[in-house]
């Protein structure tokens, strides 16, 4: 049997339909064989279920409406879902042996995950909806300019806080360090506060501190520790323990304002002047995955304007796409999604790469196990 | 007599065979269980504490680095030290709790015992997540506890006292309350087996209901308080559920730490192992002390 006889009959008329499409009808019509070669082989190759590992909320657990387009043209390849924890976890389930077509970092992991081996560059031109991406996190997504990563959710790190509680001194990630306020400030569950803390003692690199600056960052973690009432990991911890009074500062994400807006409590969302940090979610492709293209249409799915306002209405995150826009006009504002440069300087200090990322985590677990 | 010989020899090497195997077939399927999910694993932890194992690729070797920092990290072992002092403290308190509650069950004589003790064991019939999570309905600054107070006027609904929830209080007292079941059962055994003529005889001998309690009901049930105990101090040692839901940032316990450890930031499974390792390492050695000296024929001896 040849080559060609094989590939017929593995196709199905629906994939056949599909791929005069992909193949933008000439094959079909008689142009070059080896084009077509390549988009059978996109299509007709690539079977099963794509395998995602995602957060808890962006798969079959509520999520659905993002990346529903996707399910509807691709039938029999369905997502079947794992979920990461957070991108350790997911590190650390694919070295044990996990193969997820596509896993979601956030863009400080771009370069770790590009250099790892683990990943493979995605190709735009199988995207359509990439032209309409934030230009300044697409850029974040890139390393040696290769898309390494393809964004889409994102949120700003700032401070939320009670107005009628609480007085800051200065507009300052110090509000988290406040002695005044021992018992109600909530700290977020990430190796980052050893980035805010290098923000907020000046130093230049909070990414990249030298030993005697992170030893510093510590001891000022360490010390105020003891201010602290919750390092929360959930938003949804975060919340009830914020709208029953049990804190009046926060670490939080935009939504969070939102959320606590809504339970007419009086809060206020600052940006510190030291600036606040901007994450993105960054979809990744496995290296050597069998489901490439299926990939790159399940990444193009949730990168709809569509999408993007089912996410900001729903979850309350910015998206990367430029063109969706939220009901909220509190969360318009909060994200400043009009303005894609927002989420860079001279704004904010969109999340980076982080050198010695082992050694900042094992600094900030000992944050956590001290006092 | 020869034939009746001949013929009883086999049947007493089949009988003899039967014996052999008798022992290693009943034994033989614990013992594989143990050893493929409780033994192996705890080698494979092991190996990655030593680096013999790692999960990154690239070179890597036996090495002693990361159980040479956990022994000289004062920030470790000031938090497992931490832990021990919450789980003692738990562990005590939940025993003098519910020695009274057992004996009450055990030797009062009442019709409804078993009805009780079904009682007592009720809540293991709801989620232990649940039973965590309600704690914080319970204890938060709008919660039961603050609502009464600012019912009666004993606080204010502006100073409400906030260190019943995300504390070390709030941990402690949510463990007390999940392990107390356990900790009255076999104390409630140890009693209930407890020979009743040894109390008539030493009433016979003029001593009073505190001397036969002192001398001979506390001694004969101490095997059920220090099972009780080690039930109670074995697990919550290494909690990590509770602590994570009402413990807060001073809550947090050494078993939180070796979740995170190989989760969190960034994965270390080889600090992780480290800490598990101690920790069970600790625990078997805390359990052959109890289980060598305090053996229930000892105690009946004294």
């Amino acid at each position: 049997m040849d080559n060609h006889e094989e590939i017929e009959q593995r196709l199905s008329r629906d994939k056949l339909l599909r791929l005069a499409v992909a193949a933008g009808g000439a094959t079909i019509l008689g142009a070059r064989l080896d084009a077509a070669q390549a988009a059978l082989a996109g299509l007709g190759a690539e079977s099963g279920r794509l395998q995602v590992l995602d957060w808890a909320g962006y798969g079959n657990d509520g999520g659905q409406a993002m990346f529903a387009a996707y399910v509807k043209a691709h039938p029999k390849n369905k997502p079947q879902f794992s979920y990461m924890a957070n991108e350790s976890d997911a590190l650390a389930k694919i070295h044990a042996g996990a193969k997820p077509d596509v896993f979601r970092p956030y863009v400080g992991w771009v370069k770790y995950f590009a250099t790892s081996g683990l990943v493979q560059p995605w190709n735009p031109n199988l995207i359509p909806n990439f032209k309409h991406l934030n230009p300044f996190m697409v850029k974040a997504g890139q390393y040696k300019g290769k898309q390494y990563g393809i964004p889409n959710d994102w949120g700003f790190d700032a401070i939320l806080y009670r107005s009628d509680k609480v007085t800051p001194k200065a507009r300052s990630w110090g509000l988290l360090f406040d002695d005044r306020y021992k018992g109600k400030i909530a700290w977020f569950d990430d190796l980052e506060m050893l980035t805010i803390a290098g923000l907020y003692l000046g130093f230049d690199k909070p990414w990249r501190q030298t030993d005697a600056q992170l030893k510093k960052s510590q001891e000022l973690l360490m010390k105020k520790k003891k201010l602290v009432r919750l390092i929360w990991s959930s938003e949804t911890n975060l919340w009830e323990a914020f709208g029953s009074g049990d804190l009046w500062i926060a670490y939080a994400w935009p939504n969070d304002w939102v959320q606590m807006k809504k339970k007419k409590l009086k809060v206020v969302y600052m940006r510190p002047r030291e600036k606040p940090i901007a994450w993105v979610g960054m979809f990744m492709l496995l290296k050597g995955t069998p489901r490439s293209r299926l990939a790159h249409a399940y990444v193009n799915a949730w990168s709809s304007a569509r999408s993007g306002k089912w996410l900001e209405d729903n979850y309350g995150y910015g998206h990367a796409n430029t063109l969706a826009r939220p009901a909220s006009s509190d969360l318009l504002k909060a994200l400043r999604l009009t303005d894609p440069r927002a989420v860079t300087e001279p704004s904010a200090h969109l999340d980076r790469d982080i050198p010695r990322r082992a050694l900042y985590a094992r600094m900030w677990e000992e944050v956590k196990a001290s006092g | 007599m020869a034939v009746a010989e001949a013929g009883s020899q086999p049947a007493l090497r089949r009988r003899r065979l039967r014996v052999d195997l008798t022992t290693p077939t009943l034994l033989g399927l614990p013992l594989a269980w143990l050893g493929v999910f409780f033994v192996v694993p705890i080698a494979i932890v092991a190996a990655y504490s030593f680096n013999v194992y790692s999960l990154f690729p690239g070179p890597h070797g036996f090495t002693l680095r990361a159980w040479h920092d956990f022994l000289h990290s004062s920030v470790y072992l000031a938090l497992f030290w931490k832990s021990v002092k919450m789980s003692l403290t738990v562990s005590a308190i939940i025993v003098l709790l519910a020695y009274p509650l057992a004996y009450y069950l055990a030797l009062s004589g009442t019709k409804r015992k078993y009805v009780l003790l079904l009682l007592l064991i009720a809540p293991f019939l709801t989620s232990y997540l649940l039973r965590v999570l309600a704690w914080k309905v319970i204890l938060g600054n709008q919660g039961v506890v603050n609502t009464f107070l600012f019912w009666t006027g004993l606080r204010s609904p502006d100073h409400p006292i906030s260190q019943l929830l995300y504390s070390r209080f709030a941990v402690m007292l949510v463990l007390g309350y999940i392990w107390l079941p356990f900790v009255a059962l076999p104390i409630f055994v140890s009693l209930e087996n407890l020979d009743r003529r040894l109390l008539e005889a030493a009433s016979d001998l003029g001593a009073s209901r505190l001397q036969a309690f002192w001398r001979v009901t506390l001694p004969l049930s101490l095997p059920g308080v220090v099972a009780a105990f080690l039930f109670v101090f074995i697990p919550t040692l290494g909690e990590f559920v509770t602590p994570s839901l009402v413990g807060g940032a001073n809550g947090y316990m050494y078993g939180n730490q070796i979740v995170d450890l190989f989760g969190t930031g960034f994965p270390d499974w080889e600090t992780g192992s480290v800490l598990a390792i101690f920790l069970l390492g600790i625990v078997a050695i805390l359990t052959v002390v109890f289980a060598r000296f305090l053996q229930p024929r000892q105690v009946v001896a004294d």
